[in-house]
């Protein structure tokens, strides 16, 4: 029997199609770059886009008027995409920028796929290290969990902070929540369901594990992530403690907090009738647009004994990272040592309310004047405090601590699911994750 | 089929010489009471339009004001979102992608629409069973191949990257939609036209073009207002700030830490906008367009 000529080239159209598909699937095209002559046009994409886009244009007319050669293109991403954007750009083998912002939430992934030049030397010649937070360093490192070497130059970091309502705590008589039994304390005497007053709000929705972490870590005071290669999230002290953390949910706490990502978060206490919220510096702006200059007040996160020490879970650390495929990496490089400096380090922090990567900074005047970023710095400063770090450098810690479990954590606000059920789950997941990492190394 | 009967032949102890009264009674026994229409509608149009009240009451009062009415009235907002955070050059680049977008999706789906309803030819229902199959194929996972196919082509950062794969993505919906069209106009229509000396492309702009303008507004429309509200590939393939479009700008108000709720309500409000205005001007066409689509002919 002859077949149709017709039917072959179609065959053959059909092949061509799925080879260039299949194709298009095989290249992540990270190209190693080059040094440049340290002039033209770089390439920066802000991982913060729109929020820091003014404060960032501010930088970049100081440095070019600095260094005319150099032209800056700004590129604000979206937070929530930025790295999906980065990920389709080292698949799609093309168009990644010099200069990128970059979280130690996503760095390890990117460092993995072979985005990023590592800037060790650089930092040691310009000598820029000696003036970074050591602490933040430190954070940077752990999170790639390849030793001493860093892929992004530490710029700022944002630390757990408890808000709360000094007006409503002052005509209540309640003591500041400065330790757990104040804010239980405070959480209960400040709630009056008839009135749709509340205590405290929760995170139920995006983000909600993160925060349980923050307030596990912080009531239990286990100073350590893993022992030996077995995560503590499920230590007997951390069951206890998110017991009493989601015990919260419905008694002091609106019951649509279930739904809480961030936004709704801040803006629930933003309305004027909860008194405390659990979030980081960042928002320390929306308070005082909503309530004005003393009304809110923000703690470090509290502690058993009143002066008692502090634990802490790592925040994120947000940096600069040089780019691999980059043609231009010295001006590229001299970008980064631009913003990382006391004068731009100190203009972008005190816009974003963050703590600054860069120790001359921690002296500037603004924060001596922003009660919460400076008790924090000291909070982080004191020898005593313990931080917990989390592990970063895991491929699967965004989706272990999103996607995976965030769903569950609404069942054991619901009551559907208990605390201990909760964690036995994320302990699993975490230590398959770990074990297959450490395995990778290996 | 109760009712048609009792229509026919009345009941024993209905006067015939009482007409009026009887089509009152009929009336009032077919329609259902207003309260029954109005209060479903009503409690319907209160779940769209809170959202919608609310977005306009953050734009339109000032920050930090917790008033439910937008009094003080403000604007600042608005300035900012549309002078500060770029929002002009977003709205005009999403303008260009809509408006190209429908134009292309039509003229594409127009000729492959009437091939599938005019022409017999070989595999023609595995062709039409592929264009259903592609729309359970979600754009994520088409990105990476697009990437590189326009990387190639050199049209990455460009508005025509995101065109295309719009385009792309409306086209099997939009074609088998506009093949139902055709169907419904009668071949014989055509025919008459040939007869009288027409061409088959003049015949069909003559003839067949005409009677498709429903059908043309509810597909057009839905192609503009897909790539007016689509984010993921102007994400993905357009990295210059001037280039973005408004999907993306208003991602980039919504910060790690902090939202600017009135700029970025105001920022919703710049994107509902064009979409609310073409709606009103389109909606006749629309609901005769969607129902001349929905029959087979």
């Amino acid at each position: 029997m002859r077949r149709s000529p017709r039917r072959g080239l179609a065959a053959v159209a059909t092949a061509l199609v799925l080879a260039a598909a299949a194709s298009g699937c095989g290249d992540s095209g990270t190209s190693s770059g080059s040094e440049g002559d340290g002039t033209g046009k770089i390439t920066f994409w802000d991982n913060n886009g729109g929020v820091r886009t003014e404060v960032w244009e501010q930088i970049i007319d100081a440095f070019e008027e600095e260094n005319p050669d150099i032209e800056v293109e700004y590129v604000g991403v979206p937070i929530a995409d930025v790295q999906s954007k980065y990920d389709a750009a080292i698949q799609g083998g093309d168009g990644l920028p010099d200069v990128g912002g970059v979280s130690t939430s996503y760095l390890a992934n990117l460092v993995a796929q072979g985005a990023l030049d590592p800037v060790t030397d650089r930092l040691a010649e310009s000598g820029l290290d000696q003036q970074l937070l050591p602490a933040m360093l430190d954070s940077v490192r752990a999170t790639v969990g390849e030793g001493e070497e860093l892929y992004s130059v530490p710029t700022s970091a944002n630390q757990g902070v408890l808000w709360y309502r000094t007006d409503l705590f002052e005509a209540a008589g309640l003591q500041p929540p400065t330790t757990w039994d104040n804010f239980y304390t405070a959480a209960e005497e400040l709630t009056d369901r008839e009135h749709n007053r509340f205590g405290f709000t929760i995170r139920g929705g995006a983000g909600s594990v993160a925060q349980a972490l923050d307030m596990m870590y912080a009531q239990s005071g286990i100073d350590s992530f893993w022992e030996g290669d077995e995560t503590t999230v499920n230590d007997p002290a951390n069951v206890e403690a998110l017991e009493n953390y989601v015990g919260l949910y419905n008694t002091v706490t609106p019951e649509a907090d279930l739904n809480n990502d961030f936004t709704n978060m801040v803006a629930t206490f933003t309305g004027g009738e909860v008194g405390m919220l659990q979030h980081n510096l960042g928002s320390y702006q929306d308070h005082i647009d909503a309530f004005g200059e003393g009304v809110v007040d923000g703690l470090p996160m509290p502690t058993q004994e009143e002066g008692g020490p502090h634990t802490f879970v790592s925040n994120p650390v947000d940096g600069l990272g040089l780019f691999k495929s980059s043609d231009n990496k010295e001006a590229a490089w001299r970008f980064i040592e631009f913003a990382a400096s006391h004068e731009m380090n100190s203009l972008w922090n005190e816009s974003a309310g963050s703590i600054p990567a860069n120790t001359e900074a921690l002296n500037d005047d603004w924060i001596q004047s922003a009660p919460p970023t400076q008790a924090a710095v000291e909070a982080l400063s004191d020898e005593r405090t313990t931080i917990v770090q989390l592990p970063y450098y895991l491929p699967d810690w965004n989706n272990i601590t999103k996607a995976d479990t965030e769903p569950n954590f609404q069942r054991v606000l619901l009551g559907e699911m208990s605390a201990q059920d909760f964690l036995d789950d994320l302990a699993d997941r975490l230590n398959e994750a770990q074990a297959e990492w450490l395995e990778q190394q290996e | 089929m109760t009712s048609a009967v009792i229509d026919r032949e009345p009941l024993p102890d209905t006067a015939p010489q009482d007409p009026p009264r009887a089509g009152r009674r009929r009336r009032r026994h077919d329609q259902p009471p207003r309260w029954q229409l109005f209060v479903p509608l009503g409690v319907y149009l209160l779940f769209t339009l809170v959202p919608f009240y609310w977005m306009l009451l953050f734009a339109l009062r000032e920050s930090g004001s917790d008033s439910l009415v937008p009094w003080p009235i403000t604007f600042e907002h608005f300035e900012k979102v549309w002078n500060e955070r770029s929002f002009d050059t977003y709205f005009f680049n999403s303008i260009q992608v809509g408006v190209a977008t429908m134009v292309m999706t039509l003229l594409v789906a127009l000729s492959g629409g009437y091939a599938l309803a005019r022409f017999r030819f070989r595999l023609r229902m595995p062709f039409m069973l592929a264009l259903l199959c592609s729309q359970f194929i979600p754009g994520a996972l088409l990105l990476v191949p697009l990437f590189e196919v326009f990387r190639e082509l050199q049209m990455l950062n460009s508005l025509g990257s995101v065109i295309i794969a719009e385009t792309v993505f409306q086209l099997p919906l939009s074609m088998i939609l506009i093949s139902g069209f055709i169907r419904n106009v009668p071949p014989s229509l055509e025919e008459a036209a040939w007869v009288d000396g027409c061409s088959r492309l003049r015949g069909f702009l003559a003839i067949v073009l005409p009677l498709l303008r429903p059908g043309l507004v509810a597909v057009g429309s839905f192609a503009f207002v897909h790539s007016w509200n689509h984010f993921l590939f102007a994400l993905m393939f357009l990295s210059s700030q001037d280039k973005q479009t408004i999907p993306v700008g208003l991602n980039t108000l919504i910060g790690s830490d902090s939202v600017d709720l009135g700029a970025l309500a105001a920022g919703g409000v710049v994107a509902a906008l064009p979409v609310v205005i073409v709606f009103a001007f389109i909606q006749r066409w629309l609901i005769t367009g969607f129902s001349a689509g929905a029959v087979k002919g």
